[in-house]
């Protein structure tokens, strides 16, 4: 007993030792960072006024000004709609994909691996692939509008067209991602379903819509989810294809935070707005692990 | 959808789904494509259109970028990724390990906490460590980089390891306590090598990303630590538009990128979604 107890003793104390590192590391490299961000955003700090680090006067002062500030409430709006359309339509395309090669074949299987390479590319490669077929003179993509008479605007710079440019660049980056999801979560789903609805009289599209979907509505739900939250981070597309513009057509709330700390110096104004965005990924995670668990507990 | 939309059976792929996932793979690729062959081409050549099929493809891109400062940058960015990554490994691993053998109160939180850290954007953490460097001078340099990039592969390390640790038979370790081996000669020398294969995804996995960052290396670098990623992006900007060279900077900065993915991925997924689904 007194040994067992010896034992567990050691065992506590490695583990204080394995631990301990990390989690100082962690709180000095990510957690002192964010409590810096947050005691930053209540300062009107400008980088030319080094004074302004530590005003506190009115530490609520940047907060008020966020709903007033039509560059902000747009860089929201831009961003819903980057979010919404990149996500439906990474959803639905992975899903596709996922359908179409769920099937046993030694060729299908090395495939697989192929379509995952836009998703592992460099971000700022991705937005340099997409800058050259954006770019009329050297595009193969306005080569072939010309030959069918077809006169194309510059998508990048026209305020119809810009923001759609860039969901379409973030769908063929991320469309993978729920495609290898999906897969792996129509892997799970039993044969035998299937077949006793053929053997019912089923066709394809019943089984798809009354035993495939449900299975895997989870699935597409949380890796939707995902998408969702990583779509905040859509930074070098942004940057390299558009600039935000034309305007601030494609500026979103992200792209707008990093104009406002390293272009206009605003780091005060910029923390704020950057702790904003911080709650909306917190919550959007804290859905998902919140899913996470609910699907476990019900499998 | 030649084989039709049935997800549930599984059976060996008829020639015409074959020739339609063909087709698809070659559109879904064929932007990766453009970049590829524009690599290859002389600046001439690539303004010239219909393109033509076959042409003598050049190295004389790839041999200018090599002679410009280009090199110097993918030196920094293989710099900044490894040690990162090794640092994030020395941190990670053992905590990784005491945390998948630990059932106290607080670990979920812990994981909680782990996974904000993946999910925060770049800026949240860019605005204080700039204010930070700035302060104590570490602004454009790999030391800079590698403690930024340490800040979110420590959380994927810890994250992605305990798995592999978990499926380590409890017995093994139990049986090597009872005739009197130390914790710490336990997991060095039982544990640690069950577990090489994880420890060899997971270093790709820190490696890629941070080797894949570029906002940090554009706020946090200017010419001394520049990485591979903002030199391509630079000469887009300030010397013209060469797309011959801009097409074959892009090519060598995925060039690790697809060798070290196709090599882990398996684990893409519990990287890429931090391990909160097993997906």
């Amino acid at each position: 007993m007194s040994g067992e107890g010896l034992v567990d003793a050691e065992r506590r104390r490695f583990n204080r030792i394995a631990l301990a590192p990390s989690l100082i590391v962690l709180f000095v490299i990510a957690g002192l960072p964010a409590i810096y961000l947050v005691v930053i955003s209540l300062t009107p700090f400008q980088l030319v006024n080094p004074g302004s680090s530590t005003d506190f006067s009115s530490p609520l002062r940047n907060y008020r000004l966020l709903p007033g500030d039509p560059r902000f409430v747009n860089s929201l709006w831009v961003q819903a709609k980057l979010s919404f359309w990149g996500v439906l339509l990474q959803v639905l395309f992975g899903m596709l994909l996922a359908l179409l090669l769920h099937t046993q074949s030694r060729v299908v299987e090395f495939a697989r691996t192929l379509f995952l390479i836009p998703m592992v590319l460099p971000p700022i490669v991705v937005a340099i692939i997409w800058k050259l077929i954006y770019t009329p003179d050297i595009s193969p993509l306005y080569y072939a509008a010309s030959l069918l008479n077809v006169t194309m605007p510059s998508l990048t710079s026209s305020v119809d067209f810009a923001l759609t440019a860039i969901i379409i660049a973030d769908t063929w980056e991320w469309m993978p991602f729920t495609f290898l999801m999906v897969l792996a979560a129509l892997q799970t789903i039993p044969e035998e379903f299937s077949e006793a609805a053929l053997v019912d009289g089923a066709n394809r599209l019943q089984i798809f819509f009354y035993i495939t979907l449900p299975f895997i509505t989870p699935i597409l739900v949380i890796s939707g989810m995902f998408r969702l939250i990583d779509s905040v981070k859509a930074f070098p597309l942004v940057f390299l294809l558009t600039g935000g513009g034309p305007g601030s057509v494609t500026e979103v709330t992200n792209y707008y935070a990093y104009l406002l700390a390293f272009d206009f110096n605003e780091i005060g104004y910029s923390s704020s707005v950057t702790i904003v965005m911080l709650l909306l990924v917190v919550a959007v995670s804290l859905g998902v692990v919140w899913m996470g668990r609910r699907r476990e507990a019900m499998a | 959808m030649s084989g039709g939309m049935t997800g549930p059976v599984r059976r060996s792929a008829s020639p015409r789904r074959l020739v339609a996932i063909g087709v698809t793979l070659i559109m879904l690729l064929s932007p990766f494509l453009w970049l590829l062959q524009m690599s290859f081409k002389s600046n001439d050549l690539i303004l010239q259109f219909p393109p033509p099929l076959i042409f003598t493809p050049t190295l004389q891109n790839y041999a200018s970028l090599w002679q410009g400062a280009f090199a110097a940058s993918f030196v920094n960015s293989l710099m900044s990724a490894s040690f990162s990554t090794a640092l994030a490994l020395i941190l990670g691993v053992p905590a990784a390990y005491a945390l998948s053998r630990w059932a106290g109160r607080g670990k979920h939180a812990l994981s909680f906490a782990i996974l904000v850290t993946r999910m925060a954007p770049p800026i949240a953490f860019t605005i204080p460590f700039f204010l930070f460097y700035r302060w104590i001078g570490l602004l454009d340099t790999v030391t800079g980089l590698v403690l930024v990039y340490t800040s979110f592969n420590l959380p994927l390390v810890i994250w992605m390891m305990q798995p592999f640790f978990e499926t380590v038979p409890s017995s093994l370790e139990e049986a090597a306590l009872v005739d009197g081996a130390s914790t710490r000669v336990v997991f060095l020398q039982i544990v640690l090598p069950m577990v090489a294969p994880g420890i060899a995804a997971t270093a790709i996995l820190c490696f890629l990303y941070a080797w894949n960052d570029f906002f940090f290396a554009l706020i946090l670098t200017r010419t001394h630590a520049r990485t591979a990623p903002v030199a391509v992006v630079n000469f887009m900007n300030y010397e013209g538009w060469e797309w011959g060279k801009i097409a074959a900077g892009g090519s060598l900065v995925m060039a690790p990128v697809l060798i070290f993915s196709l090599a882990v991925r398996r684990y893409l997924v519990s990287g890429l979604t931090a391990g909160a689904v097993k997906g």
